[in-house]
């Protein structure tokens, strides 16, 4: 193959390969858990895992938050509603290390980063 | 005949109603992919719905480009969105409630105002004991020129009656579950001040989806949620609006607080006015310097009032130099500023800025806490290394 078909494929090829890419940046997950499934469905109606994810709180204001969501129209079962607390106070409480978020991008040609 | 006037009126409002680049399915959050057209290098603070956050280091220009600028949505952005088809109302204690499209919006008079628009929990992520909400650090806040017809105008072709007090605003954000729909109001004398505008344009374009096309309340030096966006209605009250995000939401408490107190509604009051602030945009957070010799460069800004000065300290605010205010200047709008700074030597520094504003008003060292991490103001500061 000649230089200049290289020069013409090569940046066809990273620009595929940079789409897919992006186009694979996956939303975050709540983390494993025994209130994972639940968590997410509560939540994911209104809003992504992001916000949850950012948030550094103690029981009491994961309290407030999860009756606050529940009056909003997040659906918990009231037998879950002291496991979900649990859930998030253990996973995004005040001792854990901070969230690093991604950044935008403007189309689908560069990748995701942190 | 036509006057050039009326002209670029007819051939605005043309543009803006009939614009072919505007899809009338809207840009839709795909959860798998952080593409977000026009929006290159943000942080994503979240991205369903979307928040977005401007790297300080992008703050180097005294308007911030629409690209680079934050986006703070309480809801989802409206799903579709037809120009043709849009209308606001302006209605409630008026003697005479009328409809405008959108053509007949963009035929009334414009007028321009460079505001600094701040999301009212900028520097949230930064309270101890932390709250609950976007966890924004520096760069929930921006720069730049809205253009649009007075506010004013349009309330006074309505005829407000005497009653009427507050003004509300309403949007087309899409409400999910049972949360309260985000509508909120400003007082009469706000309302009615030459500056609060019902813009149509962003740095001399129509107003960006994200950003509230194709009119948004714009009410200058006030946080950024007096400014609904994707607006569709006015109505004059009697009084405050009630509503979750008039109370308890957006209201700070009356009286000094400890870190992790709680407070009753009834000893809270509106966040209103932007307080005085600044940020060191360069050098970053964290930067190793090859040299001793620094310019220093940030931007500060105090809602309603002036900057008058800013200071900046190398030596954890024992002693402070003053900085240079630099470049443009409009009432409403941040100051560059920048100083020139030599390291005493090499090692490790914190370079602190803290702004004055014409009340007299200067940054505190640490955040006012309260409940919701509204308004802080406390000095920034940044970690550099130097080598040399």
């Amino acid at each position: 193959m000649s230089k200049h078909k290289y020069l013409t494929i090569l940046p066809v090829a990273i620009l595929i390969v940079s789409c897919v890419w992006a186009q694979s940046a996956r939303a975050p997950e709540l983390p494993a858990g025994p209130m994972q499934a639940k968590a997410t469905t509560a939540c994911a109606e209104c809003h992504e895992p992001r916000i949850i994810l950012q948030q550094r709180l103690g029981k009491a204001a994961w309290t407030r938050e999860v009756d606050k969501m529940v009056k909003w129209g997040a659906v918990v079962a009231p037998q879950d509603r002291e496991a979900l607390i649990d859930y998030f106070s253990t996973n995004f409480g005040v001792d854990q290390k901070d969230y690093v978020p991604d950044r935008s991008v403007s189309a689908g040609g560069k990748k995701a980063t942190k | 005949m036509i006057s050039r006037r009326n002209f670029l009126r007819t051939a605005s409002a043309a543009a803006l109603v009939g614009s072919a680049a505007y899809p009338l399915a809207a840009w839709a959050p795909d959860d798998s992919s952080l593409v977000i057209p026009g929006k290159e290098g943000l942080i994503v603070r979240s991205y369903r719905f979307l928040d977005l956050e401007t790297p300080v280091e992008y703050f180097n220009t005294w308007l911030t480009p629409s690209g680079h600028f934050f986006v703070r949505n309480h809801m989802h952005e409206p799903s579709t969105l037809d120009p043709a088809e849009w209308k606001l109302s302006i209605s409630g204690e008026v003697d005479k409630p009328y409809t405008l499209t959108l053509a007949e919006l963009s035929r009334v008079e414009k007028h321009s105002v460079v505001n600094t628009l701040e999301c009212a929990g900028n520097g949230r992520a930064y309270h101890s004991p932390k709250v609950p909400g976007i966890q924004w650090r520096k760069g929930a806040v921006g720069t730049a020129r809205f253009s649009g017809p007075r506010l004013r105008a349009l309330l006074e072709r309505a005829a407000v009656k005497p009653t009427g007090k507050h003004v509300m605003f309403r949007g087309l954000d899409e409400v999910p579950g049972k949360v309260p729909p985000f509508i909120r109001s400003i007082p009469i004398e706000k309302a009615t001040d030459a500056d609060t505008l019902v813009a149509t344009h962003m740095n001399s374009a129509a107003l960006p989806q994200h950003h509230g096309f194709p009119a948004r309340a714009l009410v200058p030096g006030w946080i950024g949620a007096a400014s609904c966006k994707w607006l569709t209605e006015i109505k004059v009250l009697e009084r405050e609006f009630e509503g979750n995000f008039m109370s308890p939401g957006y209201r700070m408490p009356n009286q000094p607080l400890q870190p992790g107190d709680a407070v009753k509604p009834e000893d809270t009051h509106p966040v209103t006015v932007l307080n005085v602030k600044s940020l060191i945009c360069s050098p970053s957070d964290g930067a190793n310097l090859k040299s001793r010799i620094l310019d220093i460069q940030g931007v500060a800004w105090a809602g309603e009032s002036d900057i008058i000065r800013v200071e900046v300290s190398a030596d954890g605010g024992a002693s402070w130099q003053t900085a240079r205010l630099a470049g443009d200047h409009a009432r409403y709008a941040w100051r560059i500023w920048n100083f020139k700074w030599k390291a005493p030597s090499s090692g490790d520094f914190v370079i602190a800025a803290r702004a004055t504003d014409s009340q007299g008003h200067t940054q505190p060292f640490a955040p006012v806490w309260n409940p919701s991490g509204y308004l802080n103001n406390a000095i920034d500061q940044v970690r550099v290394h130097v080598q040399a």
